[in-house]
């Protein structure tokens, strides 16, 4: 099979796994279950976003939360003020691109080394954390929309149809949209891949030298990757705020050390490995919460030491190494 | 005949070291040139100054007359100049298709990259290792596919780092024919400190002392020079 072939495969398998939780789910699964499915599809966006750039790019990026947070609060303020989230949408995907864009200048063409990027850009989702959380009080209003400190925005819009602002999407719509963003979201760097440019992203993360001896121009590979990461996560940003309230939580260390934790879980260098980890996890998280006998975050932080002790490439590579073998493909 | 590429008073220095110390050379199309020095010479700072991969702190380096002074090695690469790092530069998790592929798409289209990665593995004699992963390969086999990288866009001058380094001797007297080979098409610069490999491939050597240019002649005159072997000797040079 030729790799065009296979990643058309892969697509087509990931449009019909998206195509039968789109029309199934939203059945068979209750209104509060449903919106924490909403949820966890918008966290795997979120996890997608660093799998592409730390898997495939080599950049180990701490702060991803900050372009989700960012996604988030730009879409609540936008459609609180513009009545409508036809144009909240695309500009909440333009300033955390924006921002992450920003943010790689910086560090790609400052010649940071890995260690200080993952430090900035923990830093810089803190930084926001910090200062979401110092919003409180009316003078931290943006026209009609309240920042809202430490308690958020909780009157966050739903999304509307594009410019029909009084057909809000009620949650099973919003579940639909989010499964799509997630399927487009997967395809696109599954495409993105397949090309030239992310072939370069790759071979830079092999050997940034000989990408650059070779006449490739690492710094603006690494910055274009960074954006659409970025991209990627301002959009889980966007789905979360329509399933969960904005709030400075959505830059928080925890949630920036998750993120790491899904990742690592499910398999760095795939890009269905993320999404599987995160979703694993947070199911994990939701079952420990009903266990009265363990402290939840204690089980996470077992699950997640056993994780890297026994699995350290991660479910899916060790899922599909062992299955390579099983069918004599792993003896090469 | 056309001059390639020439330094002008090149230096650099590492706080109070001068590593390479006004440094002026020509190297025309055509020509294999070789660079030899014992360890600490300057051999290797004046490769990364030519390479981009330092920014000389004095001096000028030029291309085909243009000053190229300060740029990126990307952007050096991309004026035909090929480049093979001391140790093996490679992507160990792809192939040699792969890799050589990549090295053609910056000019080339998809198949016509395949064609010529596979023509370029075949003219190495690593043709059959064209989809093994590089990280299982052999240090031999992991310098010639580096090399065949380097090759495959057709530079106008490949500078080499110290090309047999880690070689056996087999491996070494293949990549003396190898380089020999390569020069018909190609300009080529050796940074080299193996004597008995210089003196099998060497037609014009540069002698490094101390940063700056002991001395610049046909192989057989430096070789026979004695201030060359007491560098290599270890004995002053006046």
């Amino acid at each position: 099979m030729t790799p065009g072939a296979r990643t058309g495969l892969e697509i087509g398998g990931a449009i019909i796994v998206a195509a039968v939780a789109a029309v199934y789910l939203p059945q068979l699964l209750e209104l509060f279950a449903l919106i924490n499915a909403t949820v966890w599809v918008s966290m795997a966006v979120l996890a997608l976003s660093l799998g592409l750039v730390w898997g495939f790019g080599g950049i180990l990026c701490f702060g991803q939360t900050a372009f989700f947070g960012l996604g988030g609060y730009t879409y609540a303020v936008a459609s609180i003020n513009f009545g409508d989230t036809t144009w909240a949408v695309p500009l909440a995907l333009l300033l955390p691109t924006l921002l992450a864009a920003a943010l790689g200048y910086l560090m790609f063409y400052g010649r940071i080394s890995d260690v200080y990027m993952g430090v900035i850009t923990l830093t810089t989702t803190l930084i926001l954390f910090k200062f979401a959380n110092s919003t409180a009080g009316d003078q931290w209003n943006i026209g009609e929309a309240p920042l809202g400190g430490f308690n958020g925005i909780p009157s966050t819009p739903p999304l509307n149809f594009p410019f029909a602002p009084d057909q809000q999407m009620v949650p099973e719509q919003i579940f639909v949209v989010a499964v799509i963003c997630l399927a487009a979201c997967y395809a696109i760097a599954k495409m993105v891949l397949r090309t030239r440019f992310g072939r370069v992203c790759v071979a830079i993360k092999e050997n940034e030298l000989r990408a650059e001896l070779l006449g490739y121009d690492v710094r603006l590979h690494k910055l274009a990757l960074f954006a659409l990461s970025g991209l990627m996560a301002g959009l889980a940003g966007i789905l979360f705020a329509n399933c969960v309230f904005v709030s400075p939580t959505m830059f928080s260390l925890s949630y920036a050390g998750q993120v790491i934790i899904w990742v690592l879980v499910g398999g760095i260098g795939t890009l269905v490995g993320p999404v599987i980890g995160c979703v694993l996890v947070q199911w994990l998280t939701t079952y420990a919460g009903t266990l009265s006998w363990i402290d939840p975050n204690l089980l996470l932080g077992v699950v997640f030491m056993a994780a890297v002790l026994l699995v350290p490439k991660g479910l899916l590579p060790t899922a599909s190494g062992l299955l390579a073998k099983l069918t004599g493909r792993g003896a090469a | 005949m056309t001059t390639l590429l020439s330094t002008e008073g090149l230096t650099m220095r590492f706080g109070g070291v001068t590593a390479v110390d006004g440094v002026t050379l020509s190297i025309d199309a055509g020509e294999l040139r070789c660079l030899i020095g014992p360890n600490g010479a300057g051999k290797s700072t004046f490769f990364k100054c030519l390479t981009g991969q330092y920014k000389p702190s004095a001096g000028r380096i030029f291309w085909r007359g243009q000053d190229v002074t300060g740029r990126d090695s990307f952007a050096l690469a991309r004026l035909g100049i090929g480049i093979k790092t001391q140790v093996p530069s490679l992507f160990d998790g792809l192939t040699p298709m792969e890799s050589v592929g990549l090295a053609l798409r910056r000019l080339h289209g998809e198949a016509e990259s395949r064609r010529r990665a596979r023509r370029a593995l075949d003219r190495l004699g690593i043709g059959a290792l064209g989809e093994r992963r590089i990280g299982l390969l052999a240090h031999g086999q992991r310098q010639l596919v580096e090399l065949a990288m380097v090759v495959a866009p057709e530079p106008d001058l490949i500078i080499l780092d110290e090309p047999t380094a880690g070689m056996s001797a087999e491996e070494t007297n293949r990549a003396a024919d190898l380089i020999r080979e390569l020069n018909r098409e190609h300009a080529i610069v050796v940074v080299e400190h193996d004597m008995h490999f210089i003196r099998a491939i060497a037609r014009k050597v540069t002698v490094f002392h101390q940063g700056k240019v002991l001395m610049e002649d046909a192989a057989g005159r430096v070789f026979a020079d004695p201030r060359v072997r007491d560098v290599y000797l270890g004995k002053a040079v006046a």
